[in-house]
């Protein structure tokens, strides 16, 4: 079967990620505000920030434990979390750099 | 109604967050254009990708179908709707926030979403950023980074390193447990942590990583919504 054209791809693709942009932010106009709806939302983002974690750890091993340990711990401890965040990185790069 | 205040100083504050953010994505850009380059596709039709998609993961999976050579007009729409169904989510979060600053200003801030971003703007509102141009200002790091790397790994190719040596491949777990970890503030908001975890090991499992993100999100939501006493502030 032959391909479409790239430029004919290219805009289906990017339409697709328009409407996933925007798509949910929109529709939430045509939902009722409640008691409910508010309390979903603000779970969602720490429920989603645990998901990212949670399948990290899963799919790595020691290092990824570690940086991610060090990133939690340091949040905990400094309260600065892009501070903690960066330095879990450098944490993994440093021990991967130790061939671990 | 008065609108939100959308200004530079907000914008800017946006721009700081997003320099974090959007150093590890150009590194992961670097690793798209390489792709890109290997398959022979130019570094202009690189560029555009990265500009329309502005997903690394979907772009990946468009270029996949395409060298595999079964890309179709549905294929291709498909894939970028599934791996970014999570981005209907993270705009539906946004909303209170954001609408607040009227549609000729949402709307465009929200071209620029991405998971990174998703979180650092989540995490500011809740801290009380008040100027929505934060959100636009984190996203045009975000995308500076990924359009800077595409074009460097689409010309360049085999020279640049290894996204997994400088631990980028961990900046998005970084800064979600990092941001989670400020964001818990009472023993009951260990309940959304604890169901967004098991939700995203058992979702990514069936259906992988994106619709991990999906099954968390999605059941916090569900048991915050369950659990919340109607009239209450939850």
């Amino acid at each position: 079967m032959m391909m479409p054209p790239l430029w004919q791809l290219m805009l289906v693709a990017g339409l697709a990620a328009l409407v996933c942009r925007l798509g949910g932010y929109l529709a939430m106009r045509f939902l009722p505000a409640s008691p409910r709806l508010d309390a979903a939302l603000r779970a969602t983002p720490v429920a989603v920030m645990a998901g990212i974690t949670a399948m990290a750890l899963a799919a790595g091993g020691l290092v990824e434990a570690l940086a991610l340990g060090a990133a939690v711990a340091l949040t905990a401890l400094t309260r600065n979390d892009v501070g903690a965040a960066v330095a879990g990185v450098a944490v993994a790069a440093g021990l991967r750099a130790l061939g671990l | 109604m008065t609108r939100a205040p959308f200004t530079w100083a907000g914008f800017r504050r946006g721009l700081r967050m997003g320099l974090a953010l959007g150093l590890p994505i150009l590194v992961y850009g670097l690793a798209f254009g390489m792709v890109a380059a290997q398959v022979q596709i130019g570094w202009a039709t690189a560029l555009g990708m990265s500009v329309t998609i502005f997903s690394g993961s979907a772009q990946l999976a468009l270029v996949s179908l395409m060298q595999g050579g079964t890309a179709t007009l549905w294929t291709a729409a498909a894939a970028v709707l599934v791996i970014n169904a999570r981005y209907l989510l993270f705009g539906a979060t946004l909303r209170p926030w954001l609408s607040a600053a009227g549609p000729a200003r949402a709307l465009p801030s929200l071209l620029l979403l991405g998971d990174a971003n998703w979180i650092a703007t989540m995490r500011a509102a809740e801290r009380g950023e008040e100027d929505r141009a934060y959100l636009a200002g984190t996203g045009v790091m975000l995308m500076t980074g990924w359009l800077t790397g595409t074009l460097i790994g689409a010309v360049f190719g085999s020279v640049l390193p290894d996204p997994r040596a400088l631990g980028a491949d961990l900046m998005l777990p970084a800064f979600a447990a990092s941001m989670m970890t400020v964001m818990v503030r009472s023993r009951a908001a260990l309940i959304p942590v604890a169901v967004g975890a098991g939700a995203a090991l058992v979702v990514a499992q069936l259906a992988g990583h994106a619709w991990g993100i999906v099954g968390a999100g999605v059941a916090g939501a569900a048991v915050a919504a369950l659990t919340a006493r109607p009239g209450g502030r939850g």
